[in-house]
């Protein structure tokens, strides 16, 4: 098992399941090496892979991979309805991951599975959960190091329009807790306590995007200068659909997204 | 003789007559003088009488009436009218009212009077409204002696109206008022309350112990989730603002089945929207460890949760103590789980437990007959408790906890559940985590299951631990086991009683005491004439009414506090998205908004932190990382 397998199993793993195509630009080869790997993954059973939907093969580990990853995570096939969504958070992922700060500043992405299943071990809270966070390392005064070292970001991405007060209670929610995901209740919000997200991303379809902006004009200033809107980058949506340019439209199995 | 006798009383009455035509004209040309004030005031007084309100909410008219005669009288002293005309201006403006009425200008007349004639109608239809109250009260006034009750009757009808009407309105019936007070529903009616037309809960009530006895299907569930509600949402306000520990509410329904189940749903959506961010349901979705009880507390909590016999059984009861004593604080800690607990009763394991502590290595030998009858024991009933105390948890992990019991299925299991999660809750209050709480302990239909724990000696361990507690029946037998302690329970409610319909309401209702009134016999002169001559006494009758008790509609409920009642008809909690709360200010604190619908019902401050300053320093730009790996955004 080579140090590109362990990264490829542990994205997969993280990330529900992963397309072909963002598979391979994750570890930087081919699609036909990614399909390589992918062949490997299964033969030794620690992976799945099918055509779920348009676009490329998805791929998504099984017991047996999570297991030998370590990860108490279920292991489910991608749901047809949260396709869209689950490709377009890889695709912000990627595309974060991608910049030239990411890797010096030591930053890391905490995906939703994993706080899901941290959030599990407590009682039900029916909290919303973020599409991701991203960490900043506090890291000195040292070469790499970036400006808003120590921060956490929230990440969302969101394909479909939700109500404005929808959108902006979430934002609230994120951007007014200070406990981390699977914290006792009592420690979700602690009065004199730091916020845990710094800000919130909001990584947006040309659809939902009006949305956030709006849902963000209704926050207190102090709040809405931590929400950021982006457009989702090129490659997000699930490919030969329409619209699957980055934020153009949404696509009928995006209605799950977040 | 007689003919004169006769002559003088025909002359009597004649004058007699003749006084009251007087009477009556001169009161009719009063009224025509007065005109604007009389329709005025007969327009208030029939619509208090539709609507079942009291005199003082005309006063209260009136009185919001008089800034704009103050803004009258200053507009003509702008105009430079001298101050005597000022200050006789309602005069000449009557006088005016009545040229225009010559002149045919009816809505000018209207309008000249107006200013004054609005709050001295509103007035005086109070004070009509008042003398009419007052005279069926005390059986003066009326047509026929039926007249008090049927008029009793139809004020109760339209009062319940006016009050279904107002907390049908969208947003007339907030959660919270601004300053905290918890807002049950719209009043029907007050007996020595304030007469608001928002029957209202100031928060340290529901800090206190309270009572609430209604049959099933009356609405004791809403009116259970609205108090719950307010609670949780007020006290994350106070937290929020840092003058309050974090709320913890813990329902424990001890009827269990299906019913629970539903309305344990119900209670996790209302107060989520409340604010509460979790809501656990035990034992179905979450779980509370026994054994994060201290050793000497676990000891004692699991020796009460077997069911003893008296008389020689008190022998094994101690020996079933004492060997349960050297499980639990066996050199190396105590059990973690019920797996652990029951390996260590075991006399081998006791025996290699406790190999070389002088003292309790002499009691093994003697205990060692017994350990594997307790042994079996307590198998058979960690084995019906299930897992629902076998952890992991606590009551921190949760805003809300709804301990489901099933007291109706299985009675022992339920008892002896009870007990362990008000040792456990005891337990927390007292210190067991490092997070303070204001805990409100609801039980319903707790006497089902406190055979083991009596709800008197549940109640005072609350009251010393500062738990608020919240016992809730569905009739004055099911409150406790035997009368003293129904009484003990009752009487110690210092946060007050809600009565729902019960067919017996009497015992709570004379808790409330009596108060005095005038009752007034008149002759009788022939139906339906009464004569001019009666007798009135002062007496008592008691503040709630058993008759309105028995009839109360589903949704009403009496609330009984320091020797007053206040009718309320409660305004259902639904869980959908809710009006968000004011902002309210406590003192030295930030601005507080609290609710909201949905993920957004959370406690803010100005920054929209929980108690955490505006930040001053700005963020730092993110744009580059984020133009770099999203494209540049237009600005």
């Amino acid at each position: 098992m080579s140090e590109r397998d362990i990264t490829g199993l542990l994205f997969a793993a993280e990330m529900y399941g992963v397309q072909l195509d963002q598979l391979a630009a994750r570890l930087g080869i081919s699609e036909t090496g990614a399909r390589a790997i992918v062949a490997r993954w299964r033969q030794q059973g620690y992976a799945e892979s099918a055509r779920l939907g348009p676009g490329r093969a998805w791929v998504w580990l099984t017991r047996a991979g999570l297991a030998a990853c370590g990860l108490p995570y279920q292991p489910v096939a991608p749901a047809l309805s949260r396709l869209a969504h689950l490709r377009a958070v890889t695709a912000v992922r990627l595309a974060l991951e991608s910049t030239a700060s990411y890797a010096p500043a030591g930053a890391y992405w905490r995906s939703e599975r994993r706080l899901r299943a941290r959030a599990a071990r407590r009682v039900p809270a029916r909290e919303h959960l973020p599409d991701g966070e991203v960490h900043w390392p506090d890291a000195g005064p040292q070469p790499g190091s970036v400006g808003w070292a120590g921060e956490c970001w929230a990440i969302e991405a969101e394909l479909t329009r939700k109500t404005i007060r929808r959108t902006a209670a979430i934002m609230t929610e994120i951007l007014t807790r200070t406990g981390d995901y699977g914290c006792p209740a009592v420690e979700v919000r602690v009065p004199g306590r730091p916020p845990r997200h710094t800000r919130v991303l909001y990584v947006c379809s040309a659809a939902a995007r009006p949305v956030a902006l709006r849902a963000r004009g209704t926050l207190g200033g102090s709040l809405a200068s931590r929400v950021e809107v982006r457009r989702l980058p090129p490659g997000a949506g699930l490919a030969g659909l329409a619209g699957s340019a980055p934020g153009t439209a949404s696509s009928p199995a995006g209605a799950a997204g977040s | 003789m007689i003919g004169r006798y006769a002559g003088l009383l025909a002359l009597r009455g004649v004058i007699r007559l003749l006084g009251r035509l007087l009477r009556a004209a001169v009161l009719v040309l009063l009224l025509i003088a007065a005109l604007p004030v009389t329709l005025a005031a007969a327009y208030a007084a029939t619509l208090a009488w539709f609507l079942g309100w009291p005199p003082r909410q005309l006063y209260r008219a009136a009185a919001w009436c008089l800034p704009m005669l103050a803004a009258w009288l200053a507009a003509l002293a702008a105009a430079g009218q001298p101050w005597p005309r000022v200050a006789g201006a309602p005069y000449f403006a009557w006088l005016a009212m009545w040229h225009e009425v010559q002149a045919g200008r009816y809505l000018l007349a209207a309008v000249t009077i107006a200013p004054a004639a609005i709050p001295l109608g509103l007035l005086a239809g109070g004070l009509a409204w008042a003398w009419r109250i007052y005279s069926l009260e005390t059986g003066s006034g009326g047509l026929t002696p039926s007249a008090p009750a049927a008029f009793d009757r139809r004020q109760w009808r339209h009062q319940v109206r006016t009050a279904r009407g107002r907390i049908a309105a969208p947003g007339a019936v907030p959660l919270l008022l601004p300053n905290g007070s918890i807002v049950a529903g719209a009043t029907i009616r007050a007996v020595r309350h304030p007469a608001r037309a928002l029957a209202v809960i100031p928060y340290p009530r529901v800090r206190s112990h309270q009572v609430v006895i209604g049959t099933t299907g009356t609405g004791k569930t809403t009116l259970l989730l609205r108090l719950w509600a307010g609670f949780i949402r007020r006290g994350l306000q106070l937290h929020a603002a840092g003058a309050g520990s974090r709320p913890l509410l813990v329902v424990v329904d001890c009827k269990g089945g299906a019913d629970s189940r539903r309305i344990a749903d119900r209670a996790r959506r209302v107060l989520r929207e409340a604010g509460a961010a979790a809501t656990a349901i035990w034992p179905d979705e979450a779980t509370l460890s026994l054994w994060a009880l201290p050793p000497h507390q676990l000891t004692s909590t699991l020796v009460d949760m077997i069911e003893h016999g008296t008389g020689s059984a008190a022998y094994y009861q101690d020996v079933l103590a004492e060997v349960v004593r050297l499980a639990v604080a066996a050199p190396g800690g105590p059990p973690a789980s019920a797996a652990d607990f029951l390996g260590r009763l075991d006399a081998g394991w006791l025996a290699a437990a406790y190999a070389g502590v002088p003292g309790e290595a002499g009691l093994l030998p003697a205990a060692a007959r017994h350990v594997s009858d307790v042994a079996l024991r307590f198998r058979t009933l960690l084995r019906r408790l299930g897992g629902g105390l076998d952890g992991p948890g606590g009551f921190g992990d949760a805003d809300a906890w709804y301990c489901i019991l099933e007291g109706t299925a299985e009675i022992a299991v339920a008892e002896a559940q009870a007990r362990a999660l008000v040792d456990l809750l005891a337990w927390y209050a007292t210190g067991g985590s490092a997070a303070r709480r204001e805990i409100l302990l609801a039980v319903d239909e707790f006497s089902a299951v406190s055979r083991r724990l009596p709800i008197w000696q549940l109640y005072e361990r609350a009251r010393s631990l500062g738990l608020a507690v919240q016992v809730s029946a569905q009739s004055w037998q099911g409150l406790a086991a035997d009368e003293d302690e129904r009484y003990r329970v009752a009487s110690t409610a210092d946060g007050g009683i809600w009565l729902l319909r019960t067919p017996y309401p009497e015992p709570v209702a004379a808790l409330a005491g009596s108060r005095r009134v005038v009752d007034t016999t008149r002759r009788l002169l022939g139906v339906p004439l009464w004569a001019h001559e009666g007798l009135s006494r002062a007496g008592g009758t008691p503040v709630v009414d058993a008759e309105i008790i028995r009839a109360l509609a589903v949704g009403q409920a009496a609330y009984i506090y320091r020797g007053g009642v206040t009718y309320v008809q409660v305004k259902r909690l639904v869980a959908g998205p809710a009006e968000l709360a004011r902002p309210v200010r406590l003192a030295g604190a930030p601005a507080v908004r609290v609710g909201g619908g949905g993920a957004g019902a959370v406690a803010l401050d100005a920054t929209g932190i929980p108690g955490v300053r505006p930040r001053t320093d700005p963020l730092p730009d993110v744009s580059p990382v984020l133009d770099e790996a999203f494209g540049a955004e237009d600005r």
